[in-house]
């Protein structure tokens, strides 16, 4: 244990017993294993600044991507409108000429789907668990990129997470 | 800085571009992929103090491979975070570098590197906290997340770029652990590199959107 203490203080510090405050700050800095708590009280006096200036910043009213619920909707929370392939389900894009297919893909339930949403209320918690279930336009259309990213993030956290698991058995 | 667009790639609701600034941070990333692309991993030699004795150390074929792979993710995730046009799909890029990073770090085994990214992925994962909501507090202050938007209309409030910045902050940390852990010099040292490129792109990129929006 005591080892492990002297690999984590730097050398100046062996060098010598006493040192001026700027040594003992980069002493502290060198490290490495007190820097999450350093940023961690960063992010924290960020926050309390940011809690302090929370009556001067004001919520938008006129939101990009707005949120209504329906509870009597059996596609609770996710009920958009639209009638499949016919009229489209009312969607809001900030550049709607990148988008000429909008309200379409929210609009659409397979015929299975369409059964389900007639006759149960919960089809709305099963956004994507079968094929023609709910299609969110905006997570999977208009800001469909973000969906792949997020999959990207997973696959190679994943990635990471298989070779540090098969490394272990070796 | 917005009316130097040289490109623009559509994607629904965002639109990735190309301005001087950002075109040369793209040309810089490009060229560093394009590195672990077709480098090899440097074999690192070791001298017997006093002697003239040496040893060369192999990489493994499979953690070299796994190290490629990481470095050209995280290569093309840094290309994504400087041509992104959307706040919400730059956090996502950066969260996806920082998730990278530890990749880079970690594969590496030796216990001074893994408790190097070990203290590293604590401060990732601290740091998506205020970068997520920098992002949330922006669109609920604005109503948009576009750049071009914000850039036109501005009203982003103080502390969503502060949360925004220090959460890039966490993420860009790595350089520090491994000039820490000497992992430079360990096996597969080209690799390497990519965290210090990708670092030095996330932070000149976020200072040009704190600027425009």
């Amino acid at each position: 244990m005591k080892e492990v203490q002297e690999a984590k203080d730097c050398p100046a510090k062996k060098a010598r017993g006493t040192f001026a405050p700027f040594q003992k700050l980069s002493c502290y800095l060198s490290t490495i294993e007190n820097l999450p708590k350093l940023y961690a009280i960063c992010v924290c006096l960020i926050i309390v600044f940011g809690l302090c200036s929370v009556p001067f910043i004001s919520y938008e009213e006129d939101q990009l991507y707005p949120k209504s619920l329906d509870p009597s909707s059996s596609l609770d929370p996710y009920d958009r409108g639209g009638v499949p392939f016919t009229e489209p389900a009312v969607i809001i894009a900030q550049y709607p000429e990148n988008a000429p297919a909008i309200g379409y893909v929210t609009a659409y339930l397979t015929p299975l789907s369409q059964f389900l949403a007639d006759y149960t209320f919960h089809l709305g918690t099963t956004i994507v668990a079968h094929p023609g279930g709910i299609l969110d336009e905006i997570l999977y259309y208009t800001r469909g990129f973000d969906t792949i990213v997020e999959a990207s993030i997973l696959f190679c956290a994943f990635a990471i997470a298989a070779f540090l698991y098969r490394r272990s058995k070796e | 800085m917005m009316e130097s667009i040289l490109v623009t790639i559509p994607f629904g609701d965002m639109i990735h571009y190309l301005s001087g600034y950002t075109g040369v941070l793209f040309g810089f990333a490009a060229v560093f992929v394009l590195l672990a692309v077709i480098s090899l991993p440097e074999k690192p030699v070791e001298i017997v103090f006093g002697t003239d004795g040496y040893s060369l150390k192999e990489t493994p074929v499979d953690l070299a491979k796994f190290q490629r792979f990481m470095a050209i993710a995280c290569g093309i995730a840094t290309i994504g975070a400087i041509v992104t046009g959307d706040i919400f799909n730059f956090t996502l890029f950066a969260a996806f570098i920082g998730v990278l990073n530890i990749g880079i770090v970690a594969a590496v085994k030796n216990k001074h590197v893994l408790s190097a990214a070990f203290s590293y992925g604590l401060v990732v994962m601290m740091g998506t906290v205020p970068l997520f909501a920098g992002a949330a507090i922006i669109a609920a202050t604005t109503g948009t997340l576009s750049i071009w938007e914000l850039a036109a209309a501005g009203g982003v409030p103080v502390i969503a770029k502060l949360l925004l910045l220090i959460g890039v902050l966490g993420e860009g940390m790595a350089p520090f652990y491994i000039g820490k852990a000497e992992i430079t010099r360990a096996s597969g040292a080209p690799y390497i590199l990519m965290i210090h490129v990708s670092s030095l792109l996330l932070f000149l990129r976020v200072v040009e959107i704190l600027l425009t929006v």
